[in-house]
């Protein structure tokens, strides 16, 4: 990747994962109003429904990138130490993928 | 009306302070004929002032917290008590005078002129009207500076974003039809720093005296570098 693209590419990827977050959310907004899961059974069964994994694991993705790109605009604005940013970038990038294993652990136990 | 204007020498002072005056008000007075009046109490208070007209851009000065040509701002538009400062985030020389020496860099480094690769013809470069066209809103920016120090990416990063008042530069060259270093230009400004920092807190929007959209004009920079990498 070009440097010319770690600024436009973060930026473009910023707003792509901001509409897909969006849509998702309200999908899974009106799924909560119209047809709630009423227990542990149906939660499965939902999130076990090939379609709607595949959303939540781009949901998720999408969220966690768009976690990066944020926290690293604020660190380049506000953390100008660079022994200190990368640390705290560092660190912040383990929690992420943390968060991504963990996730992909339950939406696949799920179905 | 009552003033509290921002002094600093740093020969003498320690520390700046704020200082109390009081000017009598005429009809159609502008905040930089309040400032004179405050130099005729005290003679030792300095500032930038030129045309008085809002054309050179010399005597932006923050007030009541916002960026202002003192020449352009009637009086009557201000909260008393009117509080009178430098540009904020730059360094002060004395009283209301900043250094604006980054500034300009920043300026600079957009190249400001156009660039032709085709030699240079005889006559003129013809523009259409609607080429011409494109550029206003652009070429109109006096670089007061009211925009990149009420920027808080400037603020932050004054030593690698290049702030509004250059990336409306670049764009106003980017958008000229004369211009033939489009490419060039994009890549001058890649990386996370020189264009990206912007988050759109439209602040410059707001200060700019001559009611230019520095905002816009860096969205427009986007778009066209999205296009160029898809």
């Amino acid at each position: 990747m070009s440097r010319r693209a770690s600024g436009l590419r973060a930026w473009f990827l910023q707003r792509a994962s901001a509409i897909y977050l969006l849509l998702f959310i309200l999908y899974v907004l009106q799924h909560m109003v119209l047809d709630a899961p009423n227990d542990f059974a149906a939660w499965r069964g939902w999130v076990a429904q090939p379609l709607v994994g595949l959303g939540l694991l781009l949901f998720f993705a999408s969220l966690l990138l768009h976690a990066w790109v944020g926290i690293r605009d604020v660190l380049i604005d506000y953390v100008h130490p660079t022994a200190i940013r990368v640390t705290i970038l560092t660190l912040i990038g383990f929690a992420l993928i943390g968060c991504a294993l963990w996730v992909l652990q339950i939406i696949f136990l799920a179905s | 009306m009552k003033f509290s204007v921002y002094r600093y020498n740093p020969d003498t002072d320690d520390e700046p302070y704020m200082q109390g005056f009081e000017v009598e008000l005429r009809q159609g007075m502008m905040l930089r004929d309040a400032l004179l009046a405050i130099r005729e109490q005290d003679e030792s208070f300095t500032f930038r002032h030129s045309c008085g007209e809002g054309v050179c851009g010399s005597d932006g000065v923050n007030v009541n917290g916002s960026n202002k040509l003192a020449c352009i701002t009637p009086l009557t538009e201000l909260k008393e008590p009117v509080v009178v400062r430098p540009f904020p985030g730059r360094p002060v020389v004395r009283d209301l005078v900043v250094d604006m020496s980054q500034f300009y860099t920043r300026y600079k480094q957009v190249d400001p002129w156009l660039i032709r690769k085709e030699p240079m013809p005889e006559r003129e470069i013809l523009q259409s009207p609607e080429e011409r066209d494109k550029l206003d809103g652009l070429y109109e920016c006096i670089m007061c500076g009211c925009c990149s120090t009420s920027c808080p990416s400037f603020w932050w990063n004054p030593d690698k974003f290049l702030g509004p008042q250059a990336l409306l530069s670049a764009c106003r060259f980017l958008a000229d039809s004369r211009d033939q270093a489009g490419e060039e230009r994009l890549d001058k400004l890649e990386g996370p720093y020189k264009l990206f920092r912007c988050h759109t807190i439209m602040n410059c929007v707001e200060a700019c005296p001559k009611g230019l959209n520095p905002t816009k004009a860096i969205g427009h920079i986007k778009a066209i570098m999205l296009k160029d990498a898809i």
